[in-house]
């Protein structure tokens, strides 16, 4: 079986950080709504927020890993061939909703420059460019909103509360979707293990596709 | 012949008549007052009393001859004196004492019964002694002296003493006069009986008022013998005071100068008292009376004791009196406040942006003014000396909080005289009062004794992991001191409307006129639109989406605050402050319960409307109100729900795949085996 590295450390470090600090934040913040019971509203948000700055923190890892290393291309998809890419994402999204069923090959082969498949390109680049950063930006604003008085109270916290609150309610789907997608490596573990050791096992019927690169 | 006729005549003279004359005149003393006057003759007699006046001892012996006691010893009257008094000096405190004790000896032959039957001897008696009327040595039979006295020397006899008259209301009234102030008046070579016609040498009847004012109208009835009414009408001012007050109320009687002259030498204020320290009053159109009298010591001990009256009422002096007419009291009260703004210049632009302001505007003329606080421009205090100013001038409106007030910790410290100790005035100002309903800027009353706050709560009201001040400064704008500091206090969150554009509130007027309604009534009809005088989430969200629609950009700002006036005076100690963050942070805290809709009034007041139970938690309320939030507390409900449709909606993607992949795995084995289908 051959092994292709395709996590460095440094994003496994991150990945796992935040893996953890969303479910965390997740369920700090449905305590804070109390939805959940967990902790009081004080302790609740004590973590709540301690674990926004450790991902605050974390994003810039992230952030400057890539730029540093120039790998940010791996999450921009190839908008000089819109067709191509399009075409190529209309195909993974077949494999994924009736391929993958029946026992169709990936058509995406993961590699360290092409990790990302066009459908996971798309909505890692929303989620780690966009949504993420606002996430972040409006719970800063609603961790201190007088400190950020001049955007706040011209817009309203109330509409920053919305943003974050519905990207919570996104993130809560998103991170059980997310886990189930981690099992559809060749094995159930497959990438989940690869996110570990930052090696991913290329099966030995995968070679002769279309792209490279297989995680999920 | 003629030698021996003048020799005749002088012997005759010196030998007859001299002698006979020496008899008649020093011969008609008693002998034992031929003695006395041994000593008594002498001019330079004199005995310095107790109290250091000089009691004259000289007797002049013809005039003594000449009078109605010349036959009597002295020791008749002033008893115990004999020879032997030199050596015993008496003690006498005071030439009244002398008098009064002198005075004594006169019943002895003139008993007070009999003097008491002469009518007006008898008042006289009880306010004089016989010697400070009669005198003495020189007592001329009365009616050889009244024949021989001109009148006004004959009627200060008794009057230049302390008389005075009681009358039925308990005055008193005085009947002295000043002898050398009347002989300098203006009416100072006239009889007394030209004015006091019922009066004269021989008749003085006895009369009764009911009061000064009466005896006052009455004897001003004699002036207009000199002084006719029309002439002294020729003037609207006098014509105007005449109406009000009697002449001698404004000039007096016995000292009264030449006019001319009083107003040449006299310094204008106390001109302006000639008349104005007399009960003067002016009547308005609507029939009140106005009291015009200034009180002298009230004015000069006030703090604008310094002033003319002209740097006030500049449109009178001592040339100038315009007579002026006001509908009201109150009309008058407002007008003359005017004149504070010329030196209170700051204190009134304050005022123009107060609540007191607006609600004058609005027409409200029993808005506070100046004077309503401050008290009579004549007697105001200076207001840093007063400091209960700031207390005492509210309780006049406000007087229902003053329990409030006298529970709390601050005027436990007033009390205990602790400096600075907060009043009124120190948290609300004393000119710039603003509605405390609106927003919680009266923390900056606060504020000025508690410095500091963000880092004192920042002590405990922190956000990790790092403390800022600004978060207490974010608790500051939207929570009221007085809702964590008043601990038995209910709470209510207040949901103030706003121009977006001004940053001030839209008045309830302007929202009549926006939304084309009439009155308030209207308003309220196209607020409510079921009509239950409860406003829901949608008709919260009515009232944003109608005037968004007419292109005015409002916000509803919130704050948490107590329930009503008496509780934001309540102020507790620290201990009993709330800090419990689950006290607000909860969506089951009770203060989000009670919600208002607060619109401001033209005349500064409010008008607050009764909001649903959960209008902060409906997502109609977003928009609105996007400018007030309480994390745990104010969460919209709806995003709860899509919270677990969120979770059920993960769920079942992977359990929806996953059904799939077993519906679909017998396809898969059989590709893996190679039959049927593609490889």
């Amino acid at each position: 079986m051959k092994k292709i590295y395709l996590h460095p450390l440094p994003i496994r470090i991150w990945h796992w950080v935040n893996a953890g600090g969303f479910i965390v934040l997740i369920l700090t913040g449905a305590n804070i709504r109390n939805i959940l019971n967990l902790f009081s509203v004080e302790t609740a948000v004590e973590i709540h927020s301690w674990l926004g700055f450790v991902l605050l923190a974390n994003y810039f890892i992230w952030l400057l890993y890539y730029l540093l290393t120039l790998n940010i291309k791996i999450y921009i998809p190839p908008l000089h061939h819109p067709i191509e890419f399009a075409k190529k994402a209309l195909r993974q999204a077949i494999f994924y909703g009736y391929g993958l069923m029946v026992g169709d090959e990936n058509p995406h082969h993961s590699t360290s420059d092409n990790k990302f498949n066009p459908m996971q390109q798309m909505s890692y680049l929303m989620i780690m460019t966009v949504l993420i950063p606002v996430q972040i930006i409006t719970g800063l604003f609603l961790w201190d909103p007088k400190l950020f008085s001049p955007i706040v109270d011209v817009v309203g916290i109330q509409i920053f509360d919305l943003i974050h609150v519905l990207l919570w309610i996104f993130f809560s789907a998103f991170m059980i979707v997310h886990f189930y997608l981690a099992t559809l490596g060749h094995t159930t573990w497959a990438h989940i293990i690869a996110m570990f050791t930052g090696y991913e096992e290329e099966h030995e019927e995968h070679g002769h596709g279309e792209e490279h690169g297989h995680s999920h | 012949m003629d030698n021996i006729k003048k020799e005749l005549s002088f012997l005759f003279i010196a030998f007859i008549l001299f002698p006979i004359y020496a008899a008649t005149a020093y011969g008609a003393l008693s002998d034992q007052a031929k003695v006395c006057l041994t000593c008594h003759s002498g001019r330079g007699m004199t005995k310095t009393l107790e109290n250091k006046e000089i009691l004259l001892l000289f007797i002049d012996k013809e005039e003594f001859a000449k009078s109605v006691h010349t036959k009597i010893d002295c020791n008749d009257c002033h008893t115990g004196y004999m020879a032997a008094h030199v050596s015993k000096k008496r003690v006498i405190k005071s030439k009244r004492e002398y008098a009064i004790n002198a005075s004594r000896v006169c019943s002895t032959c003139h008993p007070d019964d009999q003097l008491k039957k002469i009518p007006m001897h008898s008042p006289l008696m009880a306010q004089a002694t016989c010697v400070e009327c009669h005198g003495s040595h020189y007592i001329q039979k009365m009616a050889e002296w009244k024949k021989g006295v001109n009148e006004t020397p004959y009627c200060l006899t008794c009057h230049r003493h302390s008389l005075s008259m009681h009358l039925k209301s308990g005055e008193l009234l005085a009947l002295a006069i000043n002898e050398s102030s009347y002989k300098g008046s203006i009416h100072g070579n006239l009889l007394c009986s030209a004015c006091h016609r019922d009066f004269s040498k021989t008749k003085h009847p006895v009369r009764t008022f009911t009061n000064k004012r009466e005896y006052t109208v009455l004897a001003t009835k004699s002036c207009s013998t000199c002084h006719p009414n029309e002439q002294l009408r020729k003037s609207p001012v006098h014509a105007s005071l005449m109406a009000t007050a009697t002449c001698i109320q404004c000039h007096g009687s016995h000292a009264i100068k030449g006019m001319k002259i009083q107003k040449i030498g006299m310094d204008e204020s106390q001109y302006c008292l000639t008349c104005h320290r007399g009960r003067l009053s002016m009547t308005m159109r609507n029939g009140e009376s106005l009291s015009v009298y200034i009180d002298e010591s009230s004015l000069k001990s006030s703090a604008h004791g310094t002033l003319k009256c002209t740097a006030c009422h500049t449109i009178f002096s001592k040339t100038q009196h315009p007579v002026r007419a006001f509908n009201n009291k109150r009309e008058y009260t407002l007008i003359n406040t005017e004149l504070c703004k010329k030196c209170h210049q700051n204190a009134s632009t304050q005022y123009e942006s107060s609540i007191h302001s607006a609600l004058f505007k609005s027409g409200n003329t029993k808005a506070p003014h100046c004077t309503d606080c401050h008290g009579n421009a004549h007697s105001v205090a200076l207001a840093k000396t007063d400091k209960t100013i700031g207390l005492t001038s509210c309780n006049k409106c406000h007087g229902e909080l003053n329990s409030s007030y006298e529970a709390s910790v601050h005027n436990i410290a007033r009390i205990q005289g602790k400096a600075n100790a907060p009043v009124c005035s120190s948290c609300h100002n004393a000119h710039n009062i603003e509605s405390t309903k609106m927003t919680t800027k009266i923390k900056e009353g606060c504020f000025k004794c508690h410095k500091d706050m963000g880092k004192v709560h920042n002590k405990w009201l922190k956000n990790p992991p790092i403390k800022t001040a600004t978060f207490a400064g974010a608790h500051f704008d939207v929570v009221s001191c007085a809702a964590c500091h008043s601990p038995q206090a209910t709470r209510r969150i207040h949901l103030s409307l706003f121009d977006c554009k001004t940053g001030k509130p839209l008045t309830e007027e302007d929202i009549i006129k926006l939304l084309d309604t009439t009155d308030a009534a209207g308003l309220m009809k196209k607020i409510d639109t079921n009509g239950d005088k409860i406003i829901e989430g949608k008709e919260l969200w009515g009232i944003f989406s109608m005037l968004w629609s007419k292109g005015v950009r409002t916000t509803f700002t919130g704050k948490m605050d107590v329930s009503n006036s008496a509780e934001a005076h309540q102020l507790g100690t620290k201990k009993e402050a709330t800090r419990e963050c689950d006290k607000c942070h909860h969506p089951e805290s009770p203060y989000f319960e009670n919600v208002f809709i607060v619109i401001s009034k033209a005349d500064g007041g409010t008008t607050v409307l009764p909001a649903e139970k959960g209008v902060l938690n409906s997502i109609y309320s977003i928009i609105p109100a996007r400018k007030f939030y309480a994390i745990g507390g104010t969460n919209i409900s709806l995003f709860d729900i899509l919270f677990y449709v969120a979770l059920i909606g993960g769920i079942a993607v992977p359990i929806g795949h996953l059904s799939l992949r077993i519906i679909f795995s017998p396809i898969k084995s059989l590709r893996k085996m190679g039959k049927g289908g593609k490889k």
